[in-house]
């Protein structure tokens, strides 16, 4: 190995270990790396990448999708969801657990973050179930996996991340459009454990809705519901860039949440806006300090060279398939979504090339990866939420969360070797040359 | 260090204030885009790029909002194992990293980016403003980085030293 790609590496996993925050590990492990290729500006190189990194209009869709996240998070968007999920499944054994997995999809497909889901679906449900009888842990372990459905169904911000980080070899509006039959399989998935677990433990069924409570009940969802075709509808046909239909889900999802559900206040917006800056600055600088990180690495040739090891140590397609799974399953059990999308895209994009795997199916395999990374310990940022708000631990949570992380990973595998799933959709819609 | 604190109080609110303008004016910005494209049938010309800069500078400046709220993640599971004192050690050597990577990277780096780019006289093609004061954001979110790294290292550095005090 170089002495630079030699210095980036230790240095990064000492400040990791450490616990510095991962852009700052990023951007002094590149700084440093820059200072032993010598022959240039080490501190301006890395400044330039930063500033160079994040200016773009791409993706300024991120913090527009954060902001009408919150915006939905706040504004009661997601219960009228669950009433609605209520009527189509409330009425079967377990019913309550479908209604928490199906909103949680429908709340994917108008959000794009998985925590949002947790804490505005999951604060409602939980407390819900327990009531019901379902066993708190369950619960908590039901709405933890099916919050990350959020993140294959667009809009998705890890997603628009990706595609950056490809360079632009992925449109923004196509990793969308491939993210929405594995989202779907995933949220199937979980709902079949859930339905046996429900009849296994005799839960009750839930209650069944006189026609007109039916359909008032749709009716009240449909203004939530008609974002996606405003947001998706919008792209696919060419009315918005990705950046501008996100500025129109910020506005139709203040309309509704300060004008027809009325549940946010002129006066929160400041701390919404506060919030969602911050959110946006903590991606923005993992993104800028990744650039720096990336351009060290491609100017010593590393993807290339872990593309080249790992095609020679086997031609088998199948087996470097599940090769990178098991390091994206382990690397999503530490590291949250974004740096990992960041750090790790650069380095497997050559080697899906290799493979003939299309940057799209790529890009949806490491997606639901580190999703499930999400749900594990040690760090799982929508396992450590979810236990949050159902008031129990991550130790009481592993044994119920189990059957969920197996029926995920059946997805993933299937989603791996089934490469039709991620791209039937996109190359129908025409995003595939 | 009081004094420190008082003065962080201030410029978080500013900063904060500021954060919250810049995000309210984006998307007012980017609807404007849209409504001149799809309705007026005449599109800005400088939205985009005005939404680029201050895409710019509140993500830079925010990033300083977010480290003197603990807002940046790391990987807390290994320091976590530590006992009391030698975790607030790591701490100590977290800002210290911190407050190098802003001072040498954001400041440095950046005065010399700006002046660079200055040099060049690079303008941007709409608003024809020049690129330099674009990226001033990062020089001055590195003075704010580096405000925030060393007051975080100067509180850890207390605590450490009243727990060495009591032990002994």
């Amino acid at each position: 190995m170089d002495l630079p790609v030699l210095v980036l590496v230790v240095s990064f996993a000492v400040l990791l270990l450490l616990n510095v925050p991962v852009a700052f590990c990023m951007g002094i492990a590149a700084m440093l790396a820059f200072l032993a290729m010598g022959g240039m500006p080490a501190f301006t190189a890395v400044a330039h990448n930063i500033a160079t990194g994040i200016d773009s209009f791409a993706l300024l869709a991120i913090p527009f999708f954060i902001l009408s996240g919150l915006f939905m998070g706040h504004g009661g968007i997601a219960r009228r969801l669950i009433d609605f999920a209520n009527v189509l499944v409330g009425r079967f054994r377990g019913g309550l657990a479908y209604v928490n997995v199906l909103t949680c999809m429908l709340f994917g497909a108008i959000s794009g973050s998985a925590t949002a889901a947790v804490s505005s679906v999951g604060g409602f449900m939980v407390p819900l179930m327990n009531k019901m009888g379902y066993h708190r842990d369950f619960n908590a372990a039901v709405t933890i996996t099916a919050a990350t459905t959020g993140l294959l169904i667009p809009p998705s911000n890890v997603m628009i991340v990706y595609s950056l980080a490809t360079g632009g070899s992925v449109s923004i509006a196509a990793i969308f459009m491939a993210g929405y039959l594995p989202g779907i399989l995933v949220g199937l998935g979980l709902l079949i454990v859930s339905g046996v677990i429900s009849i296994r433990n005799d839960y009750g069924k839930g209650e069944t809705f006189p026609l007109w409570e039916s359909v008032v009940r749709f009716l009240r969802a449909i203004p939530a519901m008609l974002l996606v075709l405003i947001v998706i509808g919008g792209i696919l046909l060419g009315w918005f860039t990705p950046t501008e239909a996100s500025a129109v889900a910020v506005l139709y999802s203040f309309i509704l949440a300060v004008c027809v559900y009325r549940e946010v206040k002129i006066r929160d917006l400041p701390e919404i806006l506060l919030q969602c800056g911050i959110m946006t600055s903590v991606v923005f600088l993992l993104i800028g300090t990744s650039m720096a990180m990336a351009w060290v690495l491609a100017s010593e040739n590393v993807p290339q060279g872990i593309s080249a090891a790992m095609v020679g140590w086997t031609d088998n397609k199948a087996l470097l398939l599940l090769v990178m799974n098991a390091i994206l399953l382990a690397v999503g059990c530490f590291m949250d979504m974004t740096p990992a999308v960041l750090i790790f895209t650069p380095i497997f994009l050559p080697i899906a090339e290799k493979l003939g795997v299309h940057p799209l199916h790529l890009g949806i395999i490491m997606i639901m990866n580190l999703c499930i990374g999400l749900c594990t310990p040690p760090v799982g940022t929508c396992l450590f939420l979810g236990c949050g708000i159902a008031g129990t631990t991550v130790t009481k949570v592993m044994r119920p969360i189990l059957p969920f992380f197996i029926s995920m990973i059946v997805t993933l595998l299937l989603c791996t070797f089934v490469p039709e799933i991620s791209l039937w959709l996109p190359e129908k819609l025409g995003f595939l040359k | 260090m009081s004094f420190l604190i008082s003065v962080k109080k201030v410029l978080d609110r500013m900063l904060e204030g500021l954060v919250i303008v810049v995000m309210a004016v984006l998307v007012l910005d980017v609807l404007w885009q849209v409504f001149t494209r799809l309705v007026l049938k005449d599109p800005s010309t400088w939205t985009e790029e005005l939404a680029i800069f201050m895409l710019v500078w509140v993500s830079l400046l925010g990033a300083a909002v977010a480290l003197g709220r603990g807002a940046h993640l790391g990987i807390d599971y290994f320091v976590g194992k530590l006992p009391a004192r030698a975790k607030l050690a790591t701490e100590v050597l977290v800002f210290l990293s911190i407050a190098a990577f802003s001072l040498l990277v954001m400041i440095v780096g950046g005065v010399d980016l700006v002046a660079s780019n200055l040099d060049l006289g690079q303008e941007s093609p709409a608003l024809r403003v020049k690129m330099g004061y674009v990226y001033l954001a990062v020089p001055i979110s590195g003075f704010f980085l580096t405000l925030y790294a060393v007051i975080g290292l100067l509180e850890r550095l207390q605590r450490l030293s009243s727990i060495v005090n009591r032990k002994s």
